[in-house]
C-alpha cells in the first residue's frame, strides 16, 4: 500500500472539516463515530505498516529544508502506536464527557445571557442547548483530529523543521481545546500553557537551525551522518535539551503542567498527559541519542541526576494533592522522571526501558485520567476529600482503575514492571561497568522513588475507591459503555504487552541495539 | 509418553500447576455474572485440579528427578520462561496445592453470603497461582511475576472488606503507641502490607538485576551450570551484597525484622485469608526464596567462594525476627494476632535454620530442618487459623477476652486446636512442630560458627515462649468461664454452637495429621534429609559427610539426635507449657495482678504491647516525616518559588517591561525630535571620536 503514512497523518487533518460539518449538523453521536472511525481506520493502516519493520516514505518538499518524509522504525513505532491507539479510544470516550461538559457550559453562558434577555421558554432552552451541544462538538471533534495529526507527524517526521512544523501545530489545536473546554480560569491557563510550551518550541528552534545551518541539510539522515562541529554540538544539544525539558515538563519547567493537564477536558487531559509530553523523551532519543551520540554520552550522567530530582519532586508534590487530576498531573511529572533518568542511563537496557516506560505510562495514566473523568461526569468532583468508597457503585471503572495504577506502580503483570525492570537494570549496568559512585547512588534513588509512587497512587486508590462511601454518593451509577469500553480496551492492553512485551520489543531492542553500538 | 501440542504430559502437569488457579481466576468473574453460588465450587474445583497436578509429580520428587521445560518469552532480550520441577518445587507445590484447597474448603462455609464472594474467589485463586508460580519458576524474572502477584493478591485480600466498617478493623480503638494509633482499617492495612512488602521487593530487583548483570542469566540451572559470574562478583566485592538484596525480598514477604510490620495487620483480611497468607502463600515465599538460592551461593564454596556473611546475616535476621515476635505474641489480646505472631516467630526459625545450614558443613542439616519446620507449620498454622476464624465466626469478637470457657460448647475446635497448638509448642514425640523444633536446634547447635551458641540460646528462649503464648491462647478460649460477651450472647438468644462441617473438616484434617505425621515424624524427617542430600549432591553437588564413627548417646530409636537439642526442647516445652498452665488453664495466678505486682514486669509488657515501638517508629520515619518534608517543599517551594515566582514573575516582568515601553510612546512629537536629536549627537560623536 502506499502514501500509508501520508495517510495516517494528512487524513485527520483533511477530514477535520467535515467532523465539524458532521457535529455540526447530524449532532455528537455521529461525530464521535466519524471521528473513531476515522482515526481507527488511521491507526489500522498505521500498525499494518509497523508490522512489516522499519517502514518510510518519503515526498518532495521545497530545496531550502530538503525531504517531506516520515519514518516509522523501531523508535518510532511504539509512540506512533500508543499516540493513535489512545486518540482512537478516546474519541469514543469524549462523547459523555464532551456533552457533559457542552451542558455544563451551556448553562454558564446561558445564565450570563438570562439575566439580560429575560424570560425563555424551556423549549427554546432545549433547542438552544440541541444547536449549542451539535456546534460544539463539531468544533471539538475537528480540533481532536488536527492534535492526533500533530502528535503523529512529530514522531513519523524525518526532518528538523518538518519535526518543529508538527511540533507546534499540536500546540495550537490543545491550546484551543483547553481555552474554550477546560475548567476554572481555562483561558488564563490556556494561554500560560501556551507560552511556556511555545517558548520551549523557540529554544528547539535555535537548536534545530544550529545544526541545521552547520551542516547544511535539515534532513535526519544528513545529520546522523555529518560530523558537527563541536560548539554548535554543545549549544544545539543545551538547545534543544531546554526546549525539549519544556515539553517533558521535567523539573523547574514543570510549571505550567499541573495547570494545564488539570484544567485540560479530560479526555484532552488524557492525551496530553501520557502521550504529548512524552513526545519531549521522543525528541531526546532522535536528536540527541541519535544524533549526538557523543554529547549525549558526557551528558547523560546530568540527566539521570535531573530524572531523579523530578520524579522525587513530582511525586513528592502528587502526595500533597486533593484535586485527582492536579494529583494525576504531578504524577505524570514525576513518570517523566523516570524517562529522562533511563534516557540518561546510558545503556541499551535503560533506553528501550525508556521507550517502554513510554507506552505503559501511556496506557496506565490514559486510564487513571479516564477514571478521574468518570468520577467528574457520575459524581460531578473531583476533589477527593469527597470522593470515597465508590468501588461498590462503580465496579468496572474501579478495576480499570486498579489495573492502570499498577501499570504506574510497575507491578507484574502490566506493562509497567516490563519498563521498570529494563529502566534500573540499564542504570545499574552502566553504573556498575563505569564504576560510578554517583550513578550508583542515583539507582538507589531510583528505585526508592518507586516506593513513593507507590504510596502515592495507593493513596489516590483508597481515598476514591475504598473506605466509607459519603451519604451523598449513594445512588451514583457506573459510567456509560462510551467510556467503560475504552478502558477496558486500554487494561487489557497493558496487560498484553506486561506479559508478552515483544509487541513492542521487538521494535525497540533492535534500533537500541544500533544505536548503542551492540 | 502422551504428549500435548509437544509437550510431554508430565510436563504439562508442571505449568497446570499454577496455569489452572490463574486460568480459575479468568473464568470466575464471568461465572459470578449468572451464579455466585458456583463461583466457589469452580475455585475449590481448580484448587483440586492444581493440587492433584502437584501430586502426579510426587513419585518423581522421590526419585530425585527434576523436570526442566522452557519456551521463549521475550525474543527481544532472549529471556525464556520455564518451569522447573526438582524436589525442593514438587514438594513445596505440594504443600501449597493441598493446604490451599483446604482453605477452600473452609472458605466456602467461612465466606457464605458475603455480597462480593466473586471478588473474594477471584483473588483467592490468584493468590494461589502466583505461589505455585513463583514456587515452579526457573528463572528470577518470572519469580517476580509471581513474588508481585502474591503481594497484589494480599493487598486486594487484607483490604477485602474496603467499605471500612468498624468490626473488620484490627486494634484497640484508641490505643497508641507514641502518637501512633494502634489501631488499623482494612484498606489501610493492606497499603501498608503491599508498600512495606514493596520495599523488600526492590531490594530483590536490585540484587536480581546484579545478578543478571554478571551472569546475563536469570535462570536458576544456568545460575548453578557456570559459576565465572560469581568469580568475578566477588572479585568486586559484589557478590554477597546481591544476595543479601536477594533475601531483602525474602524478609519483605516473610515479615522478617526489620520488615515485619505488616503481618500484624494484615489480619484485617478475612479469617480464610489469613490462614492462606501465613500457611501457604505469601509468607512461605520468601523461605522458599532462601531455600531456592541458598545452595546456589553455597555450592560456590566448591570454586573457593565463600559467603558466610550471607548466611549469618539470614540466620540473625531469623533469630531476631523470631524472638521479637514471639515476646509481643505473648501480651496480644487479638486471638488472629496471637498467631500472626507466632507465624512470623515461626518463619524466623525457618530463616535460622537455613541461615545455620550455610555455616556448618553438613549444609543439608540445617536446609533439611528449616524445610521440615516449613512444611509441618504450614500444617498446624493452618488448622490454627482455620479454628480461629471458627472461633470469630461463632463468637463475633476478635478478642480473647470476649471468649472463654468455649471447651463445652465447641468441642470439636476445642480438641483440634490442642493438637494443632501441641504442634506449635513443640509438644514432645508426637507432633510435626517437635522433631522440626528439635532438627533446627540441632543444626544450630552443630553448626561451624562462633554465632552458634548465642543463636542457640536465642532459639531455646523463643521455644519457652512459644509453648507459653499457644497455652495462653487455648487457655483465654477455652478455659475459665465464659465472658459477658458472651454470657450477652446467649442472653439475646444467639446460642454458642459448633462450626459447621464445611469448617471443621478441613482444620481438622490437618490438626489429626500435625498429630499423625509428628507420631512418625522422625522418620518422615529422615526420609526428607534422605531426598534433599541427593538432591543437593545431584543438583549442585554439595556433598555432606556422613558420620562414620560417632557413638550415639541415646538409646533407642532417638539415636542419631543430638542429645543437648533433644534436652533443649522438651526442657523448652515443659517450663512453657508449665508457665502457661498456671497462669491461664489452671489459673492460680491472675496475671493481670503478676504483670502490675512490678515494675519490671510492668514495663516489659508495655514493650510487648506497643510492639517494641518498631511500628511507631515506622510510621514517625517513613510516613510522618516524608509526609512533613513534602508539605514543606509544597507550600514553601512549589507554591511560592516555582509557581508565584515562575508564573506570577514573568508576568508582572513581562507587564512591568511593557508599561517601560509604554512609558516612551508619548504621542508626543517634540519629546520623539529631542530623542531623535540625542541620538543623532550621540552617532556623530562615536563617528568623531
Amino acid at each position: 500500500m502506499e502514501f500509508v503514512l501520508l495517510q495516517a497523518v494528512f487524513l485527520p487533518l483533511l477530514l477535520s472539516p467535515v467532523a465539524y460539518l458532521i457535529g455540526r449538523n447530524y449532532g455528537p453521536t455521529y461525530a464521535t463515530w466519524f471521528t473513531f472511525g476515522l482515526l481507527l481506520y488511521c491507526s489500522v493502516i498505521l500498525i499494518n505498516a509497523a508490522l512489516g519493520g522499519t517502514y518510510e516514505e518519503h515526498y518532495p518538499w521545497t530545496t531550502m529544508f530538503g525531504e517531506f518524509g516520515f519514518m516509522l522504525d523501531g523508535l518510532a513505532t511504539p509512540f506512533a502506536i500508543i499516540i493513535y491507539v489512545l486518540c482512537t479510544v478516546l474519541a469514543l470516550y469524549s462523547k459523555p464527557y464532551m456533552v457533559h461538559k457542552f451542558e455544563e457550559l451551556f448553562k454558564e453562558h446561558y445564565h450570563q445571557n438570562a439575566t439580560t434577555d429575560g424570560q425563555t421558554t424551556a423549549v427554546v432552552e432545549s433547542v438552544a442547548l440541541q444547536t449549542y451541544v451539535n456546534r460544539q462538538s463539531g468544533l471539538y471533534f475537528a480540533m481532536f483530529l488536527v492534535f492526533a495529526m500533530g502528535m503523529l507527524g512529530t514522531v513519523l517526521s524525518t526532518n528538523l523543521i518538518e519535526f518543529y512544523i508538527f511540533f507546534e501545530v499540536m500546540l495550537i489545536p490543545s491550546f484551543f481545546l483547553v481555552a474554550f473546554y477546560g475548567d476554572g480560569n481555562r483561558r488564563r491557563i490556556a494561554l500560560q500553557f501556551l507560552f511556556w510550551t511555545h517558548v520551549g518550541a523557540v529554544v528547539l528552534l535555535l537548536g534545530f537551525l544550529a545544526i541545521g545551518l552547520s551542516v547544511g541539510s535539515f534532513d535526519f539522515v544528513d545529520i546522523n551522518e555529518a560530523a558537527i562541529d563541536p560548539d554548535i554540538l554543545v549549544v544545539s544539544a543545551v538547545a534543544i535539551i531546554l526546549g525539549l525539558g519544556v515539553k517533558l515538563a521535567a523539573f523547574v519547567f514543570h510549571v505550567w503542567l499541573p495547570y494545564a493537564h488539570g484544567a485540560a477536558p479530560t479526555p484532552i487531559s488524557a492525551l496530553l498527559s501520557p502521550a504529548m509530553i512524552g513526545i519531549g523523551a521522543y525528541g531526546l532519543f532522535r536528536l540527541i541519542v541519535e544524533f549526538m551520540p557523543q554529547t549525549y554520552g558526557d551528558i547523560s550522567i546530568m540527566l539521570n541526576i535531573w530524572g531523579v530530582v523530578t520524579m522525587f519532586y513530582g511525586g513528592a508534590m502528587a502526595l500533597m494533592q486533593d484535586d485527582f487530576k492536579r494529583m494525576l498531573a504531578y504524577s505524570s511529572i514525576s513518570q517523566m522522571g523516570y524517562l529522562l533518568f533511563a534516557i540518561g542511563s546510558f545503556s541499551t537496557y535503560g533506553l528501550a526501558g525508556a521507550e517502554m516506560m513510554y507506552v505503559s505510562h501511556g496506557l496506565g495514566k490514559g486510564l487513571l485520567f479516564m477514571t478521574a473523568g468518570v468520577i467528574i461526569v457520575q459524581v460531578g468532583t473531583r476533589s477527593f476529600s469527597k470522593l470515597g468508597g465508590l468501588a461498590s457503585k462503580m465496579p468496572i471503572t474501579a478495576v480499570c482503575a486498579v489495573i492502570g495504577a499498577l501499570t504506574i506502580m510497575g507491578i507484574p503483570p502490566t506493562s509497567g514492571f516490563m519498563g521498570e525492570w529494563m529502566v534500573f537494570y540499564g542504570a545499574l549496568e552502566t553504573a556498575i561497568e563505569e564504576g560510578n559512585d554517583l550513578r550508583s547512588l542515583m539507582f538507589a534513588l531510583g528505585l526508592i522513588a518507586t516506593a513513593l509512587t507507590m504510596s502515592y497512587i495507593l493513596w489516590m486508590l483508597k481515598r476514591v475507591f475504598f473506605g466509607k462511601l459519603p451519604e451523598n454518593l449513594q445512588n451514583v451509577k457506573d459510567g456509560s459503555w462510551y467510556m467503560l469500553a475504552p478502558m477496558m480496551v486500554l487494561a487489557g492492553f497493558t496487560i498484553v504487552v506486561g506479559i508478552y512485551p515483544d509487541i513492542f520489543l521487538g521494535h525497540i531492542m533492535p534500533y537500541m541495539q544500533g544505536v548503542m553500538g551492540g | 509418553m502422551a504428549d500435548f501440542f509437544g509437550i510431554p504430559v508430565s510436563e504439562l502437569n508442571v505449568w497446570l500447576i499454577w496455569i489452572l488457579p490463574f486460568a480459575a481466576a479468568m473464568i470466575i468473574p464471568a461465572v459470578g455474572k449468572f451464579s455466585k453460588l458456583s463461583t466457589g465450587r469452580v475455585a475449590v474445583a481448580f484448587a483440586l485440579m492444581s493440587a492433584i497436578s502437584a501430586a502426579t509429580l510426587f513419585p518423581m520428587a522421590l526419585e530425585a528427578h527434576e523436570i526442566h521445560h522452557q519456551v521463549m518469552w521475550i525474543d527481544a532480550i532472549g529471556l525464556k520462561a520455564g518451569v522447573l520441577a526438582d524436589p525442593l518445587s514438587i514438594i513445596m507445590a505440594n504443600v501449597v496445592g493441598w493446604i490451599s484447597f483446604l482453605i477452600m474448603v473452609y472458605s466456602t462455609g467461612y465466606m457464605k453470603g458475603d455480597k462480593d464472594i466473586t471478588r473474594f474467589w477471584f483473588w483467592m485463586m490468584f493468590f494461589i497461582g502466583s505461589m505455585q508460580l513463583i514456587i515452579l519458576s526457573d528463572n528470577l524474572l518470572q519469580v517476580f511475576f509471581g513474588w508481585e502477584g502474591v503481594g497484589l493478591a494480599s493487598y486486594a485480600l487484607i483490604s477485602f472488606w474496603y467499605r471500612d466498617k468498624k468490626k473488620d478493623h484490627v486494634g484497640q480503638e484508641g490505643r497508641s503507641a507514641l502518637g501512633v494509633m494502634e489501631y488499623f482499617s482494612p484498606t489501610h492495612a493492606g497499603m501498608k502490607a503491599f508498600i512495606m512488602t514493596k520495599v523488600g521487593d526492590v531490594m530483590m530487583l536490585s540484587g536480581m538485576l546484579l545478578l543478571f548483570l554478571f551472569a546475563g542469566t536469570f535462570g536458576f540451572k544456568e545460575l548453578v551450570s557456570d559459576t565465572a559470574w560469581a568469580v568475578e562478583m566477588s572479585a568486586q566485592g559484589l557478590l554477597v551484597p546481591a544476595f543479601v538484596l536477594l533475601f531483602g525480598g525474602a524478609m519483605g514477604k516473610s515479615a522478617q525484622f526489620p520488615l515485619n510490620e505488616w503481618l500484624l495487620e494484615a489480619m484485617t483480611g478475612p479469617t480464610a485469608v489469613s490462614a492462606l497468607i501465613h500457611a501457604a502463600t505469601m509468607v512461605k515465599a520468601g523461605v522458599f526464596l532462601v531455600a531456592r538460592i541458598g545452595p546456589i551461593v553455597f555450592a560456590l564454596a566448591a570454586a573457593g567462594i565463600l559467603a558466610d556473611q550471607f548466611f549469618e546475616i539470614i540466620a540473625w535476621v531469623g533469630a531476631i525476627t523470631a524472638l521479637l515476635l514471639a515476646t509481643q505474641g505473648m501480651v496480644n489480646p487479638e486471638i488472629k494476632k496471637v498467631l500472626a505472631y507466632s507465624t512470623g516467630s515461626q518463619i524466623g526459625y525457618m530463616m535460622l535454620a537455613l541461615g545455620v545450614a550455610g555455616l556448618s558443613h553438613q549444609y543439608v542439616d540445617g536446609y533439611t530442618a528449616g524445610f521440615f519446620h516449613l512444611i509441618s507449620h504450614a500444617m498446624f498454622k493452618a488448622s490454627l487459623f482455620m479454628a480461629a476464624g471458627s472461633l470469630l465466626h461463632v463468637v463475633g469478637s476478635r478478642f480473647m477476652t470476649d471468649m472463654g470457657g468455649l471447651k463445652k460448647q465447641m468441642k470439636k475446635t476445642y480438641a483440634f486446636m490442642w493438637a494443632a497448638g501441641l504442634g506449635l509448642m513443640g509438644a514432645p514425640f508426637i507432633t510435626t512442630g517437635f522433631w522440626s523444633k528439635d532438627a533446627i536446634f540441632a543444626a544450630v547447635y552443630e553448626a561451624d560458627s562462633s554465632w552458634a551458641l548465642p543463636l542457640f540460646l536465642i532459639a531455646v528462649l523463643t521455644a519457652v515462649i512459644t509453648a507459653f503464648y499457644t497455652t495462653r491462647m487455648i487457655g483465654m478460649v477455652f478455659f475459665g468461664k465464659n465472658s459477658k460477651h458472651i454470657e450477652k450472647m446467649e442472653s439475646e438468644g444467639n446460642h454458642i454452637h459448633e462450626a459447621p462441617r464445611s469448617m471443621w473438616i478441613p482444620y481438622g484434617i490437618l490438626a489429626v495429621l500435625t498429630i499423625g505425621i509428628g507420631l512418625i515424624g522422625l522418620s518422615a524427617e529422615e526420609e526428607l534429609h534422605h531426598l534433599f542430600e541427593e538432591y543437593l549432591v545431584h543438583s549442585f553437588g554439595i556433598e555432606s559427610s556422613h558420620y562414620g564413627g560417632e557413638e550415639s548417646v541415646l538409646p533407642g530409636f532417638l539415636s542419631g539426635l543430638n542429645p543437648v537439642a533433644l534436652g533443649a526442647s522438651l526442657v523448652a516445652f515443659a517450663t512453657g507449657f508449665g508457665l502457661g498452665y498456671i497462669f491461664y488453664i489452671g489459673r492460680w495466678v491472675d496475671p493481670a495482678k503478676f504483670v502490675n505486682s512490678n515494675i519490671f514486669f510492668y514495663s516489659m509488657h508495655k514493650l510487648f504491647l506497643n510492639r517494641w515501638y518498631l511500628n511507631a517508629f515506622v510510621y514517625w520515619g517513613f510516613v510522618v516525616a516524608p509526609l512533613w518534608m513534602a508539605r514543606g517543599i509544597w507550600r514553601y517551594f512549589e507554591r511560592t518559588a516555582i509557581d508565584t515566582g515562575m508564573n506570577i514573575g514573568f508576568e508582572k516582568a513581562v507587564g512591568w517591561s511593557a508599561r517601560v515601553v509604554q512609558g516612551t510612546q508619548t504621542g508626543v512629537s517634540q519629546s520623539y525630535l529631542y530623542i531623535f536629536g540625542a541620538g543623532l549627537l550621540f552617532v556623530v560623536l562615536i563617528l568623531l571620536l
